[in-house]
């Protein structure tokens, strides 16, 4: 691609730009008519523990149709608030999981970043790169990490705090942004 | 994902440990992978692209990669080679003699892949727990194991779904990876 108006461009955000981000962003920074290339079909939580599945959303299973998506819509479509039951903060070990469907063209090289805030500090960073990506092809991660003991002090900051624990997600194709999703999260 | 804050930041220098997963469709290589990591594994469809695991095992940042076998998306495995530090081998021991050949020619193949030279391989003879399956050891003569000079390998007979040695071979494979590495230092 031509290199005109550099700054201005919202395709010009980079992994390295958005590795440095010290607090959530103000805005979204890239359209949501750049994502031709992945669907979100199934997100869930796991609690290592018990090994059992607390949080799970799903995609509707209608057939994904490339060629007419609707990318459309307000950034009410990639913001998401999630409410937790305050037990969430008393897990010593989860697993995340994503599972996405990709598209015909498949992908070369994609990467995820997503940027977790509580009261606009950075708690935690996850850069992870799914390199190639198979045509027509659906792919699940699974991120199992332990979480650090709480004390009661800051479990009841965070309930208290509602909307001030934040994420930024980054979705780059070929080291160019194509999604960016916000998340906000309440304990009750 | 990861929706749960989490105050303590990842260690600067995690060591990082990749692993692949592979082998023809059916092995068992997506039932392991969910058995290893206390899922359920009664609803298992065929793997249409990767599935992933990142996970700490022995103070080691694993990433673990099971891609799918079909036959039609087998010369897709290429595209995963890059960086793998073990190589992890799934075969049904009581599948049918021309597949367990098939089996032998994929194996062999990938062997000769310059960028999985370095990698640890382990090879896993699931199924154990089936009448019908071969030993490990009459699998090791049929893959032709005892050619391979070029990596580290280890043959171990388990069941994904009695669980039987699936620890036992990811921490030969993770040792093994790790003493490498060690080495290197
Ligand atoms: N009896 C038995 N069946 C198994 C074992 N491992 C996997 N299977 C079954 O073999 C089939 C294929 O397993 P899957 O994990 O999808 O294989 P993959 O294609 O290699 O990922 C499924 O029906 C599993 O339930 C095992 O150790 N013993
Ligand atoms: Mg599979």
């Amino acid at each position: 691609m031509a290199n005109k108006s550099k700054s201005t461009r919202p395709q010009n955000v980079t992994p390295e730009m958005v590795l440095k981000y010290t607090k959530p962003t103000d805005k979204f920074l890239c359209p949501l008519s750049l994502n031709k290339y992945i669907e979100f079909l199934e997100f869930r939580i796991r609690d290592m523990e018990s090994s059992k599945v607390v949080f799970e959303v799903k995609r509707p299973s209608v057939e994904i149709n490339w060629k007419e998506r609707d990318l459309s819509g307000g950034d009410e479509l990639r913001t998401i608030a999630y409410t937790f039951p305050v037990d969430f903060l008393s897990y010593k070990t989860v697993g995340t999981t994503l599972v996405f469907a990709v598209c015909p063209e498949g992908i070369q090289n994609f990467r995820m970043i997503e940027r977790h805030y509580f009261k606009g500090k950075l708690l935690k960073s996850f850069d992870f790169t799914f390199g190639y990506c198979i045509p027509n092809s659906v792919n699940t991660w699974e991120a199992v990490y332990s979480l650090p003991e709480l004390t009661e002090k800051q479990v009841q900051e965070m309930v208290d705090n509602p909307g001030s624990t934040l994420s930024d997600s980054f979705y780059f194709v070929d080291d160019r942004l194509i999604m960016h999703n916000k998340a906000s999260y309440s304990y009750s | 994902m990861g929706l749960l804050t989490v105050l303590k930041k990842l260690k600067q220098k995690e060591k990082e440990i990749r692993i692949l997963m592979l082998g023809l469709d059916n092995a068992g290589k997506t039932t392991i992978l969910k058995r290893i990591n206390g899922e359920d594994i009664s609803t298992i469809s065929p793997t249409l692209g990767f599935n992933i695991k990142t996970l700490v095992h022995n103070g080691y940042k694993l990433n673990i990669w099971d891609v799918g076998g079909q036959k039609s998306i087998r010369s897709y495995w290429r595209n995963y080679f890059e960086q793998t530090d073990g190589l992890v081998w799934v075969v049904d021991s009581a599948d049918r003699p021309d597949r367990l050949e098939d089996c032998r020619r994929e194996l062999h193949s990938l062997l000769l892949e310059e960028r999985l030279a370095g990698a640890s391989l382990l090879i896993f003879a699931n199924k154990q727990d089936l009448s019908g399956a071969l030993s490990y050891e009459q699998i090791e003569e049929l893959l032709d194991l005892r050619s391979i000079q070029t990596h580290h390998w280890h043959i171990i007979g388990c069941s994904a779904v009695t669980g039987a040695n699936l620890l036992a071979g990811m921490d030969w494979i993770v040792s093994d990876i790790a003493s490498r590495i060690y080495m290197l230092e």
